[in-house]
């Protein structure tokens, strides 16, 4: 009997194998949420709220311990707590439509849930850019002005389709002006001052912290695979928070030894691979399992723009006024906000590279932005690659945009699909 | 033979664009409204139904006949301005499609940022439409602007004096933004004649401010006609926030600083930080104006208005304000459920 046609609920699970230096991620983990539970405590540690794509580097060069809203709601929807979250924000009046991670933390925070579980603390102030979402900003201005803490925004041009150099280098300048207000900004809150040796030692770290990413990333495009979407997911946690401090590096030196005596060995995600597959989008933290019904299906997930947009190259060996306007150029595109201009050639780069036989496109009600231009991708990687792409519509975070039998029967169709075109 | 009026059509969330720039350079700037009476099934080629169905309705007439327009402007208000740009560019035949970004924010930074774009702006302009720019334009183009702002502040404010339907004053301000300003002037001067001469506000009805999602439709004012709720302040882009400020020209000034100046102080909108002033505003209107309560409403899948209002309901509530929040498809009839809504609201007020 052909495996792709087997109905998933009946059969016995294929056995997804997860990289054993997991375990010290556990444990970094850990050390960093007790830390933020004391260093919200102690008076003289300051804490901040921020989101993704604000560069993180930006609070460790001020030792500002960093809390992520967004990673803690995760955390919910992964132990399956984000519901009620959700529920409680709706029942204050945010609409259902809203972002499904704002309102998990709307619930975290008012109900004040253990950390284990999305639990996050008051913070000192926060801080936000709009450059990915307009919700970034809503969210972060209601909650500074709910819980009465100061707040900081950065406003980030967006760089659309077309883009000339002319007008990217407009963008680049309003964006060094504020990192300049920035710093004036953390002095007048913190009386800390920037300091070179610090800023300098934080950029190497965090550019270490992804070439080592980059490496271990590299390895996935090996045939197996020996790194799959259920260790990315988590894996990405020294990237979201740690960019700057040796703790993530260490552990980074560890899965990337662990990932090339897999790579050696031929060990693949799953026994038997034949589907490569990459995934755009958040995934839906509540149904992780999604991963175990496409391995059922002999499919991995090799590449996510979402898990690889973290961990960008910094720029080193430059003064420091240089490498502030490097990183505001960074700061204009990245993979998870790329426009269609970048998006496309990108993704079909990877196609090739990564050697990926489909596509799932995740529309995010959660995620507008990200989910705009899905349609063009999705008809220029079926034009120009010859694969299919699949087109899911779900939620990161809220499990009732989910269906568990009507997805199962559309990843066995997806792979059928895939299935045929190879035979091409 | 009369000249064809040349239109650039632009789309924004908010009051984004300097309109006077597209004047200087001898166009007509027309904010394009969308249709609520037409399916958007061209642009639903290319976006899904969950994202806001304005902006999916406003790329359908952009689809739809593209000639109408020499170009397109999109100026940056919220995500669908930015994240729509790519899809215009890949499928709207147009030979102009412009990105205007203006900041989110309204401190020193923003201002000098938005004067250069607005350089970038007129510099583009001139290049592709080979047009002069001049500062004697632009002096023309304001004025033509703030009469038009001051007319209209006139007719806004005999809503609450005169029996004017809301739906006669959102066609009022639907031709201001989409019309030739100077064509208009001698006309809208008539109707405030004729407003002037209108019976009085009749006390069956009941006077309210409506904030929230921009609404761009008239059978929405309609609606609230048949409910007997008489709009006699709002905070609205094609409302208020259009004319409440008068761009602050005068013989010494720079038309650009000017631009910027009524840009950066205009009343403010969800989509701009800090968002805080948009509740002064609707607080000093509620000073201003005898109301008897508030119709905080959203359009399904407009984000940044459906964050900001629970605390703008909570904070009118919390000063004994009757408020109704609402959500809205984008349609032109309307269920029965919300017309109870919206009645049951007058009887409580």
């Amino acid at each position: 009997m052909n495996k792709s046609k087997k109905n998933l609920k009946d059969e016995k699970r294929i056995y997804v194998r997860e990289l054993k230096t997991t375990k010290y991620l556990k444990k970094l983990m850990f050390n960093y949420f007790i830390k933020a539970q004391i260093f919200s405590r102690i008076p003289w540690k300051y804490t901040a709220w921020t989101t993704s794509a604000f560069p993180i580097e930006f609070l460790w060069a001020y030792d500002i311990y960093p809390l992520h809203p967004e990673n803690s709601a995760t955390a919910s929807g992964a132990r399956k707590a984000s519901l009620n979250l959700i529920e409680y924000a709706e029942s204050l009046g945010f609409s259902r439509d809203l972002c499904s991670y704002f309102k998990t933390n709307i619930g975290a925070f008012d109900k004040k849930i253990n950390f284990t579980i999305g639990g996050i603390n008051k913070p000192d102030f926060c801080c936000t850019t709009g450059v990915i979402c307009d919700t970034h900003v809503k969210w972060i201005q209601t909650q500074a002005r709910r819980m009465n803490v100061p707040l900081f925004i950065f406003d980030i041009p967006h760089e659309v389709a077309g883009t000339d150099e002319k007008t990217r280098e407009l963008y680049v300048d309003y964006i060094v002006e504020q990192i300049y207000e920035w710093q004036d900004f953390i002095y007048d809150l913190t009386g800390r001052k920037f300091s070179e040796k610090k800023f300098y030692s934080v950029l190497y770290k965090s550019d270490r912290l992804c070439e080592l990413w980059q490496e271990i990333y590299s390895y996935r495009k090996l045939k197996p695979s020996p790194l799959g979407f259920n260790d990315t997911f988590a894996q990405i946690f020294p990237l979201v928070l740690l960019p700057g401090i040796d703790a993530g590096i260490k552990y980074y030196e560890k899965v990337l030894a662990e990932v090339k005596k897999l790579a050696a060995e031929k060990k693949g995600v799953i026994p038997n691979e034949e589907y490569r597959i990459l995934f755009e989008g958040i995934p839906f933290w509540h149904k992780l399992k999604f991963l175990y019904d496409l391995a059922n299906l002999n499919a991995v997930v090799v590449y996510e723009p979402y898990t690889y947009a973290f961990g960008p190259r910094k720029p080193l060996g430059l003064s420091v006024e240089e490498s502030i306007r490097a990183f505001a150029r960074l700061w204009l595109q990245q993979p998870y906000y790329y426009n269609l201009d970048n998006r496309i050639p990108y993704f079909e780069k990877v196609i090739e590279e990564y050697k990926i036989d489909g596509v799932i496109l995740h529309n995010n009600m959660s995620c507008r932005p990200n989910s705009t231009g899905l349609i063009d991708l999705k008809n220029a990687i079926q034009r120009d690659m010859g694969i299919p792409v699949l087109i899911i519509n779900s939620d990161m975070n809220d499990p009732r945009q989910y269906a568990d039998e009507i997805m199962r029967n559309r990843y066995e169709s997806f792979i059928e699909l895939i299935k045929q075109n190879k035979k091409k | 033979m009369v000249e064809k009026v040349k239109k650039i059509g632009y789309f924004d969330s908010s009051h984004d664009l300097p309109e006077e720039i597209i004047m200087a350079a001898g166009f007509v700037p027309e904010k394009i409204l969308g249709n609520v009476n037409s399916a958007s099934d061209l642009a639903d080629q290319y976006l899904f139904k969950t994202f806001c169905p304005y902006s999916r309705s406003v790329l359908n007439e952009a689809l739809k006949d593209p000639k109408r327009w020499e170009g397109f402007i999109i100026a940056h208000g919220c995500d669908a301005t930015n994240r729509q740009f790519d899809i215009w560019k890949y499928h709207v035949e147009t030979p102009f499609l412009y990105f205007f970004y203006k900041p989110l924010k309204t401190d020193k930074l923003a201002k000098k940022f938005l004067r250069r774009m607005i350089e970038l702006l007129i510099e583009t302009l001139k290049k592709k439409f080979n047009v002069e720019i001049t500062d004697e334009k632009l002096r023309k183009a304001i004025e033509i602007s703030n009469t038009i702002k001051r007319l209209l502040r006139e007719l806004a404010s005999l809503r609450a004096e005169k029996n004017i339907k809301n739906s006669e004053y959102f066609n009022v301000l639907k031709r201001a933004l989409t019309e030739d300003k100077s064509l208009l002037i001698a006309e809208f001067t008539n109707i405030l004649n004729e407003w002037k001469n209108r019976t009085p506000f009749t006390n069956d009805k009941k006077r309210v401010l409506l904030t929230g999602s921009d609404v761009n439709y008239v059978e929405f004012f309609e609606l609230l006609d048949s409910c007997g709720l008489r709009v006699v302040r709002d905070d609205l882009s094609i409302g208020e926030r259009y004319f409440n400020n008068e761009i602050p020209l005068n013989k010494e000034s720079d038309p650009i600083d000017a631009i910027i100046e009524y840009h950066l102080s205009i009343p403010r909108p969800s989509t701009k930080h800090p968002s805080d002033p948009r509740l002064d505003y609707l607080l000093k209107c509620l000073k201003q104006t005898k109301i008897d309560g508030v119709i905080v409403q959203n359009l399904k899948f407009c984000e940044p208005y459906a964050f900001d209002s629970v605390w703008i309901t909570n904070s009118l509530k919390s000063s004994n304000i009757k408020v109704i929040n609402i959500e809205r498809d984008y349609s032109g009839s309307f269920d029965q459920q919300l017309k109870n809504r919206l009645e049951a609201f007058k009887e409580m007020i």
